[in-house]
């Protein structure tokens, strides 16, 4: 709670640094901020307390998803930071709806009460939407807002009416009584009903096959960073809610939608990476990955056993890691040859061997090759799910993972075999430092998993 | 606990009926009232009669056209502030009951929002010009 409560008092401090004149002192502020959040997380890790008359319990599930997302948060507002000016026009709105945005993925996380799970999607979404639409003037980032917002809105109403559904089966919104009442009764139609609409609302908002088709152009229109946000904080914020709602409330009765989610899962990958071969843009490429990637954490919410929490959990770090550095570098890319094609990646391992070698490093970690983080990664969710006897399911993601090897590699290719003549890329100081240090992060999780695998 | 009534996992569909009762009567409401003025009321189709009415003012031109985001931003920030003013009478209605807690409490949420309202100011979205 002392968490969500100063994320908010950042938001609102940082928010005044554009109009009080102390744009500079923002950025540091909120990374402290940030470092001191996360700081209060670990200070309350066990405590198991409630709060707001048990709509929200800030347990070790909570507080390890807050910290991802948070850590996300301070990656993206570090480039952010890089990149933009404190000149600009909104810099310290930008950032303070950032912090707002993760605020509303720590009420996520945390939710007892279903009041509580739409209240954080709404302060996340909101925030996401202004955020797309980040450059005023631009038609695509424009295009993107206002397709997220439609799209948004329209996946939240699903969403209502089924927590409406639920409390008139259940008579209430807390997942405690939720989950007694369903015992006791069995799944009704009503419930069921329930149960579905709010499945479709939260698959929109993970951008699963077939409530994806928002999700390549909103993610290509918006500015890099705030994609590299939305793929990440965003997504990670949505499965850990999808997770923990479907743990507290229906794990009981699991026998009776895991097909529905299994399927679903199945023709996300497959569908998320065949598209993406399609694709020439890198950063196109890179959202249909992230659709990819919804599909293979979908599995582990399929599963839904003992170890799905904490599969999902080493899952979003390391996708969190290799995602923000790849995001990271097609922003240098396109800002050094102002395009994103794999073309663009010629020479880079001749010009720029760091960056190369984060290229490669993040391509690999996301396609699950061993050694790198994301190997680890789906080798949790596979196994849990291989445990529980979904055998086809895995084997439909093995395959995927194959495909997708081809696209993921396509850059790297690029970058270590093909020549170039342009000349060695530029980047604001601190951007090489900082992906030589999510590279290394990525390493060390794919050595060394059991650091994070186990915690919650 | 907060919004809970208290019904079981058994009710049925006869628990309902209330509200098919409401929609009956929206329903009927909107048809009776459309239905009696048309009849009852007296038939007298002016020019002057069919324009859109505005305020008083002559009417100009058509009224789907784009007009300036001030005036957009302004109804915005209106609607903001109403809907946050109501949740100032269930405050109002049990003052006495909630105490010194419901003051301080009342008062952090008029502080977080007189702090948005400092923001609208000095960004200059009231700006008129």
């Amino acid at each position: 709670m002392n968490l969500l409560i100063s994320l908010t008092a950042l938001g609102v401090v940082a928010m005044f640094g554009g109009i009080l004149k102390f744009r500079s002192m923002v950025m540091p502020l909120s990374v402290l901020g940030l470092i001191g959040a996360s700081l209060l997380g670990v200070y309350a890790w066990n405590t198991n307390q409630s709060f707001l008359n048990d709509m929200m319990r800030m347990d070790n599930y909570a507080i390890a998803f807050s910290i991802v997302c948070m850590a996300g948060t301070l990656l993206t507002i570090l480039f952010f930071h890089f990149f933009h000016s404190e000149n600009e026009i909104h810099y310290a709105e930008a950032v303070a709806l950032m912090l707002f945005a993760v605020a509303g993925c720590a009420v996520m996380v945390s939710f007892t009460n279903l009041l509580m799970l739409f209240l954080g999607i709404e302060i996340l979404s909101l925030s996401l939407y202004v955020l797309a639409g980040l450059r005023k003037k631009d038609l695509l980032s424009n295009e993107s807002s206002l397709k997220y917002f439609l799209m948004g809105a329209f996946s939240t109403g699903f969403l209502l009416f089924g927590i409406a559904l639920l409390y008139g089966a259940t008579g209430s919104f807390a997942t405690t009584q939720i989950a007694y009442q369903l015992g006791i009764a069995g799944m009704n139609g009503m419930a069921a009903m329930g149960l579905l609409l709010l499945m479709i609302g939260l698959l929109f908002k993970v951008a699963a096959v077939p409530f994806q088709f928002w999700t390549p152009d909103v993610y290509q229109g918006a500015p890099t960073i705030v994609t590299a946000f939305m793929a990440t904080v965003g997504k990670v914020a949505a499965f850990a809610a999808f997770l923990r709602l479907f743990q507290l409330c229906f794990a009981p009765s699991k026998e009776g939608y895991q097909l529905v989610i299994g399927t679903v899962a199945a023709i996300t990958m497959l569908a998320g990476n065949i598209m993406a071969i399609y694709q020439s843009s890198t950063k196109r490429m890179l959202a249909y990955s992230s659709i990819a990637h919804a599909g293979y954490m979908l599995i582990a919410v399929m599963t839904l056993n003992a170890s799905s929490n904490g599969s999902i959990l080493f899952y979003s770090v390391a996708y969190t890691l290799a995602s923000i550095s790849s995001f990271l570098i097609v922003m240098v890319v396109q800002q050094n040859r102002n395009n994103d094609t794999a073309d663009d990646f010629n020479g880079l391992g001749k010009t720029n061997p760091w960056i190369a070698f984060a290229l490669a490093v993040s391509m690999l970690s996301l396609s699950g090759i061993p050694a790198t983080a994301g190997f680890f990664g789906k080798f949790y969710v596979f196994s849990s799910a291989v445990s529980d006897g979904f055998i086809w399911v895995v084997a439909v993601a093995v395959i995927s993972s194959f495909i997708s090897i081809y696209y993921y590699f396509r850059p790297v290719i690029a970058a270590y075999s093909k020549q170039t003549h342009d000349p060695v890329m530029t980047m604001p100081a601190g951007t090489q430092a900082l992906l030589i240090l999510l590279s290394l992060l990525t390493i060390l999780l794919g050595i060394l998993p059991g650091f994070i695998a186990g915690i919650i | 606990m907060l919004l809970e009534i208290k019904t079981s996992a058994t009710s049925t569909a006869v628990d309902y009926f209330p509200i098919v009762i409401q929609f009956v009567f929206a329903a009927g409401f909107v048809a009776t009232t459309m239905f009696v003025t048309h009849i009852l009321g007296p038939h007298l189709k002016t020019k002057k009669k069919l324009k859109a009415f505005e305020s008083g003012i002559k009417s100009v031109g058509n009224a789907r056209q784009p007009f300036a985001i001030k005036y957009f931003l302004t109804a915005i920030l209106f609607v903001l502030f109403d809907v946050e003013v109501i949740f100032l009478y269930p405050w109002a209605v049990n003052f006495l009951d909630l105490g010194m807690g419901g003051i301080i409490t009342m008062g952090l949420f008029m502080v977080l929002l007189l702090i948005g309202f400092f923001y609208i100011i000095k960004s200059g979205a009231l700006d008129w010009e």
